[in-house]
């Protein structure tokens, strides 16, 4: 229960330095809280308004009380516990609002002063900081995490020191985690050669009017683009932009790219029928393309959807009889099994 | 979380396992708390990643964005597929207002940042860079129960990169000032754990610096 207590003029309710779980409301009479200002070492008095609450941080937080509570005329308080405290403010949001808005203003205050007394040491540049985030990542292959990193380095700072790097580490980290996944594939960053040395293929074009050097042809920068409208699931738009992309024969590598992508799309949308015609037709004309085996799983996934498990089936033991096949897709197609299985 | 009705679904960002909510440096403005899913909080650090806190449903992250457009301090990483609702500075308050279990929370948290800071502005005005190293460790020892309390010894599972974080000064330069300290026999430093064999003798020594300054 919330206690009463009266106490004497010129008398002490804590010290600073105590350790103390009460948290106290002024009914009447006058309390000072002094301490010294962590900065200066000068002498703070603060007197207590009537209704003011006080002693809250340090009894919520369990840490030292940061000034000494001095009566200065006869007053009267109430003490709750940290409970009592709680249960009490729950139900006036209105104070905790109030408390809110002190404590957010002395954290401001405090977080300026640790902010003004670090940026005198060098490592606290922000632009950098983000810059070598996405190199870490990069380093450890973490491609999705990369890419971000990269990104918001380029949202905030276009024209900053690292904008070139940036902008081809975050094409490199967009190609890497679409080629090899997460986690595989070569560290992009400290090696001297052009980023996309291993992608083969289609004779790289000037990028005109492209956001950077990256030497990615017309073809490669509209795909990389579509790909992340896709991770944002906006699948119609991606749709579309890989159906250009697909009939300007611009790039061959890159029609490959977005037809099989073009499937996706459609499988995504649940547009199963279209999605089994398309890569039906992309299997036949390209029998050598490295998604083939996606595609068919893409197929199989299609006819499950669609309920015709033996179908379905039928493309997963096709997809496991070719030997090799790459981990990730075996494991995808392996649970897809034991899913129809389970569901027959 | 229980919140008490739908209204705050509109609210709602959702994140997939592994994806980087915000990271390090980046100017924020917005705050989340957790719904579904677990988020790390990390940092990175030179060649490696620290986590500093693994938050569960329920707690909030990013607050710190409430005060300031502030640079993150930490990366913010979904461990599984999360679901948080997204507030600012503008749009807090509503969520306050209809939900004093969130807005004690939020309390709290502000509770602990405060002393932190006010913790870490001390460690800072010290002139003396020995005895900066030295009060980071009182800070830490202060952060954790001791193990054995009879003992003046205690373990912080830290290295010189943490301590120089804090102390805010280079690795370089909190390396050396450990390797004075071991030299004198008042620090051991292992692959894994530094070790203060006098954590009574660091406050004496702390404290008798702070006095010159103020």
């Amino acid at each position: 229960m919330p206690k009463p207590i009266n106490y004497k003029a010129n008398s002490v309710i804590y010290f600073r330095g105590d350790m103390g779980d009460k948290i106290y409301i002024l009914k009447g009479g006058r309390i000072s809280l002094n301490s010294n200002d962590i900065e200066t070492g000068q002498e703070i008095h603060d007197q207590i308004q009537t209704g003011e609450f006080f002693g809250v941080k340090s009894a919520m937080g369990k840490y030292p009380r940061e000034e000494t509570a001095l009566v200065l005329t006869d007053a009267s308080v109430i003490a709750f516990t940290v409970p009592e405290f709680e249960e009490l403010v729950a139900k006036n949001t209105r104070v905790i609002m109030k408390m809110l808005k002190v404590f957010s203003t002395q954290l401001r205050r405090m977080h300026a002063k640790v902010s003004s007394l670090l940026s005198q040491d060098a490592d606290s540049d922000p632009e950098e900081g983000l810059y070598r985030i996405g190199e870490y990542y990069l380093r450890k292959k973490e491609y999705s995490k990369a890419r971000y990193a990269f990104n918001k380095y380029l949202t905030y700072y276009p024209a900053g020191r690292f904008h070139k790097d940036a902008n081809q580490f975050a094409q490199t980290a967009e190609a890497y985690l679409l080629k090899y996944g997460s986690g595989k594939g070569p560290a992009a960053v400290g090696l001297a050669q052009s980023p996309h040395a291993t992608e083969s293929g289609g004779s790289p074009k000037e990028g005109a009017g492209s956001s950077g050097g990256g030497g990615l042809s017309n073809a490669a920068q509209k795909y990389y683009d579509a790909v992340s409208t896709f991770s944002r699931q906006q699948y119609s738009e991606a749709l579309s932009v890989f159906k250009e992309i697909a009939s300007s024969a611009d790039d061959e590598e890159y029609v490959v790219k977005a037809l099989f992508e073009i499937g996706r799309c459609l499988f995504t949308m649940n547009q199963f029928d279209g999605a089994i015609k398309h890569f039906t037709n992309f299997v036949q004309h390209y029998p050598k393309s490295p998604e083939l085996k996606d595609a068919l799983f893409y197929v199989g996934q299609s006819y499950q959807q669609k309920g015709e498990s033996e179908r379905a089936k039928s493309f997963y033991t096709k997809i496991l009889s070719m030997e090799p096949v790459e981990d990730g897709l075996k494991r995808k197609v392996q649970k897809a099994v034991r899913s129809l299985e389970e569901g027959a | 979380m229980e919140l008490n009705s739908g209204a705050f679904e509109r609210f709602a960002v959702k994140f997939q396992k592994g994806d980087l909510i915000f990271c390090e440096f980046e100017p924020g403005d917005s705050f989340y708390l957790i719904q579904q899913g677990r988020v790390q909080i990390s940092k990175v650090m030179g060649n490696l990643e620290k986590t500093i806190d693994i938050l569960q449903p329920g707690e909030i992250f990013g607050e710190m964005a409430i005060l300031e457009e502030a640079p993150r301090s930490a990366n913010a990483i979904a461990l599984d597929a999360v679901k948080a609702l997204e507030f600012n500075r503008e749009n807090f308050e509503i969520l306050m207002r209809g939900n004093p279990q969130i807005a004690l929370k939020l309390l709290k948290l502000f509770t602990k940042r405060v002393y932190d800071q006010r913790r870490r502005f001390m460690i800072l005005t010290l002139d003396d860079v020995s005895a900066k190293v030295a009060d980071v460790f009182l800070m830490l020892n202060e952060m954790k129960t001791p193990d054995n309390l009879e003992s003046d010894e205690r373990v912080f599972h830290t290295t010189p990169e943490d301590v120089a974080h804090w102390a805010g000064i280079s690795p370089e330069k909190a390396r050396d000032v450990i390797q004075h300290f071991s030299s004198q026999r008042r620090i051991e430093l292992l692959t894994d754990r530094i070790v203060v064999k006098n954590i009574n003798e660091f406050v004496r020594f702390v404290n008798s610096r702070r006095r010159q300054v103020s």
